[in-house]
């Protein structure tokens, strides 16, 4: 016997679920198709069916969550009585897509019925205002449907917002307007995608691509083994130390509650700034790690100017970094005190622009919700798990969902990074010749940018170029870099608006060049 | 009870770290990685490892925990790395470094270990010392980089007290030093923390010849190692220049040991002088290829 096949609609009260039910299954096309309609929700407007071939039945949600049972048994019995060719569910807007799939997955209705595809319905008017204040069982209905079909839109303008907010929960899921139901009717028939077998399909083929590419490339003088050696040791660098970052950012989301950081965090902006700047001599990573921390900072709400101030003094100034230079300029302290001064100037004076000129809009680019819930799809606020087992398990799924959606950007920006460094240096150099200070300077913190090396081991290359570069040009490389390259601007991009990491950027840009061009001829260090 | 079904996300999930996790072990415990990043990141590859290992067994938890909306994409964060790792490719050599970033750098990657030289990279017919197979190299080539590394930094350590005794190859009755393959970055910095006290010692080393470089004068060439000081993203020739009448007549690239006496020369950057300890070579006798790189502070 086939299973019936189940479409679920998902949506939260008043969103225009029975409406859909009524546009999409009173079809002339359609009105030879048995269907059973069950509703979870009693909704002002009745489901109303014009050709008859549709059976309704309704439980309300005060049953189904009592007596969970009594709903699968009946199901049961409709299912195994009457010749049906698919069920249709309105699932309510309040309780979690989770617990359907339990009640189809058990025992005696898992072989009757499965769930082919689900459509969630969203109001333009309130969906925003909805998702940051309803808890986690409406972004989780959105996260686990196949379609999101919108309703009631005013502008186009208003469609693009919404639909970038359905997709920064669910990535690349179908969004329709609900005037292209013809079309919706038809990717409801199509097969579901299989992506755990596309993902190998894809892996092999990169493989097979590999093997087959690689000694052409060669052929053509493009060092492929170079690259992935390249590509490798940046990697095997970075991910160490981005798995540090990571799990304190995790832990910072689970285990400290926004309460405490309310009430401990120093409110002035001074004293905040001196936290900062502490906390990052303390803390004892590179860059790779300092983004994500800096990310979960920000969202426990830790003041813009602050956090910004950690992120870019912590690359620069912890010991593992001081000593790295003051090994790589054979105990030049002129350079190591340089550097850390430079590094504290800066990233304060960054802080304090953001504090001056607040930026305007969304800063984090998930928006209202990433404050209510973590952005890694767990969709359980940290605060209501309250037991230590359970934050345990939380602070392992978070760490891993934010692993690989830093993660991504990280063999991005490196992939970008290895193809720099095939060009190579020389460029650099070459340009330098007979160049001014300022034009040394930019050339230097151009390629810190470009190079993307970890802050913890940059200086050994800096000291090599040291010799056709000045002082000056060396410490914009050295201050310049750990706070900003390829890599770092990838990595923002996974939590950030891109307008405001486009002005971080240039901002640390300017400051950085300011400080080590003015600074010594003012007779700084 | 919950309901129960198989999760293909955590499946796959599980899978990348394991197989991540299990190659970066095989890394660390064979000593390949060596190839990619310095012997300072082992602690943090273990630490990997670690991770890897605790999310796999986390994983296991939810792999029949049901889920409607299944997910791949993200697990081409490791796969890549993955398949990387697991294609056929050899370290990186001289030959390699044509063209490379690395050329564009200097010889003195660290002033205090190497002399200052700007590299063109080394020329085509080296290019036959690229074939040499990741899978065929000689792991206990690599292997024996290990414990050198202690013994080096013993060495540095004691050089910084001011303490220079014990040196390994150090023959202070006879002034002679013989450089063995594990100590040449350790011998780099001492010679250049100590030019006068090594002054006039009969030195024994080996290393590859390079000769490609503008600043350097008819008569000499450098016998160098390719450091790494971060990663195989930064891997740049180092060693000391030595003097030798028929230096231009020497194949770039190939594998020597040579014996020689130290002197102080100078050596000329940018209208300045700097002392420089250099090697007047009595004998070269051609050698095979050393495997591995040399590490600045180890």
């Amino acid at each position: 016997m086939n299973t019936l096949p189940v479409y679920v609609v998902t949506g939260f009260l008043d969103a225009g679920k029975t409406s859909l039910l009524n546009i999409l299954l009173n079809r002339r096309d359609w009105k030879d198709v048995r269907i059973l309609v069950i509703q979870f929700e009693a909704g002002e407007e009745e489901f109303q069916s014009q050709y008859s071939n549709c059976h309704n039945l309704a439980f309300p949600k005060k049953v189904l969550e009592q007596q969970p049972k009594l709903v699968i048994e009946q199901i049961r019995s409709i299912l195994q009585n009457h010749k049906l060719d698919e069920l249709w569910i309105e699932w309510n807007g309040v309780i979690p897509f989770s617990q359907l799939q339990s009640l189809l997955l058990d025992s005696s209705l898992r072989t009757l019925c499965k769930i082919k595809k689900v459509i969630h319905l969203a109001d333009a008017a309130n969906i925003e205002n909805l998702l940051g204040r309803t808890g986690a069982a409406l972004p989780e209905q959105i996260a686990s449907s196949d379609f999101v079909v919108v309703r009631g839109i005013a502008s186009a303008k208003i469609f693009k917002r919404i639909r970038h907010l359905i997709r920064g929960i669910n990535p690349g899921v179908n969004i329709y307007q609900i005037k292209d139901y013809d079309d919706l009717c038809q990717r409801l028939l199509e097969e579901r995608d299989r992506p755990v077998s596309f993902f190998f399909l894809l892996v092999s083929m990169l493989a097979a691509l590999y093997f087959i590419a690689a000694p052409v490339l060669e052929d053509f003088q493009i060092p492929v083994n170079a690259f992935t050696n390249v590509f490798l040791g940046i990697i095997l660098q970075a991910i160490p130390f981005l798995l540090v970052g990571i799990l304190l950012s995790s832990a910072i989301q689970v285990f400290i509650p926004q309460s405490a950081i309310e009430r401990r965090f120093p409110k002035s902006l001074g004293a905040g700034m001196l936290v900062a700047i502490i906390g990052g001599f303390c803390l004892p990573v590179c860059d790779c790690a300092s983004i994500p921390i800096f990310r979960s900072l920000v969202k426990k709400g830790i003041p813009l100017p602050v956090a910004v101030t950690f992120m870019t003094a912590t690359p620069v100034i912890n010991p593992v970094v001081i000593l790295s230079t003051y090994y790589a300029f054979g105990g030049n302290m002129r350079i190591v005190a340089g550097r850390v001064c430079y590094g504290i100037i800066a990233s304060l004076i960054i802080g304090l622009t953001v504090a001056t000129w607040p930026p305007k809009g969304q800063v984090l680019s998930g928006g209202v919700l990433d404050r209510l819930m973590c952005s890694c799809g767990c969709y359980e606020a940290a605060e209501s798990v309250t037991t230590f087992k359970g934050k345990v398990g939380l602070f392992l799924r978070h760490s891993q969902a934010e692993f690989f959606n830093v993660g991504k950007y990280l063999v991005i920006g490196t992939f970008i990074a290895s193809i720099f460094q095939f060009f190579g240096t020389k460029i650099f150099t070459t340009a330098q010749d007979g160049a001014g200070l300022v034009v040394s300077i930019l050339i230097m913190m151009v390629m810190a940018f470009v190079l993307s090396l970890c802050s913890s081991s940059d200086a050994v290359i800096a000291r090599s170029l040291a010799k056709q570069f000045p002082t000056s040009a060396i410490m914009g490389f050295l201050v310049f870099g750990p706070m900003m390259d390829i890599k770092n601007v990838m990595m923002l991009s996974s939590g950030f608006s891109k307008r405001f990491i486009g002005r971080l950027l240039i901002v640390t840009f300017i400051v950085c060049f300011a400080l080590v061009f003015y600074l010594p001829l003012v007779g700084g260090i | 009870m919950q309901a129960k079904a198989f999760n293909p996300q955590v499946f796959l999930e599980f899978l990348c770290y394991c197989v991540f996790g299990g190659l970066i072990l095989y890394l660390v415990k064979s000593g390949k990685y060596l190839s990619y990043v310095t012997p300072r990141m082992e602690p943090y590859l273990y630490f990997t490892v670690i991770v890897m290992g605790i999310w796999a067994l986390a994983g296991l938890g939810r792999l029949f925990r049901p889920q409607y909306k299944i997910r791949s994409s993200h697990c081409y964060v490791l796969a890549i790395p993955i398949l990387l790792l697991s294609f056929p490719h050899s370290p990186l050599s001289i030959s390699d470094l044509s063209g490379n970033y690395v050329s564009g750098n200097t010889l003195s990657s660290v002033p205090n270990v190497a002399p200052a030289e700007s590299i063109t990279g080394p020329t085509d017919d080296s290019s036959s010392y690229s074939e040499n197979d990741f899978s065929s190299s000689d792991s206990a080539a690599m292997d024996s980089i290990d414990p050198s590394l202690s013994d080096t930094q013993t060495g540095i350590l004691e050089e910084e007290d001011g303490y220079t005794t014990n040196l390994p190859g150090l023959d202070t009755a006879n002034k002679k030093i013989t450089v063995s393959n594990d100590n040449f970055s350790m011998w780099l910095t001492v010679l250049y923390d100590n030019i006068e006290e090594y002054n006039g010692y009969t030195i024994i080393m080996t290393g590859y010849i390079f000769n490609d470089s503008e600043s350097l004068q008819k008569d000499e060439f450098v016998l160098a190692r390719l450091m790494m000081s971060c990663c195989a993203a930064d891997l740049s020739p180092a060693g000391l220049i030595c003097k030798y009448d028929k230096a231009s007549a020497l194949e770039a690239g190939s594998w020597v040991t040579i014996e020689g006496t130290i002197f102080i020369g100078q050596y000329e950057y940018d209208g300045e002088k700097y002392d420089d300890p250099q090697i007047s070579v009595a004998k070269i006798t051609p050698t095979k290829e050393v495997e591995g790189y040399i590490y600045p502070f180890y």
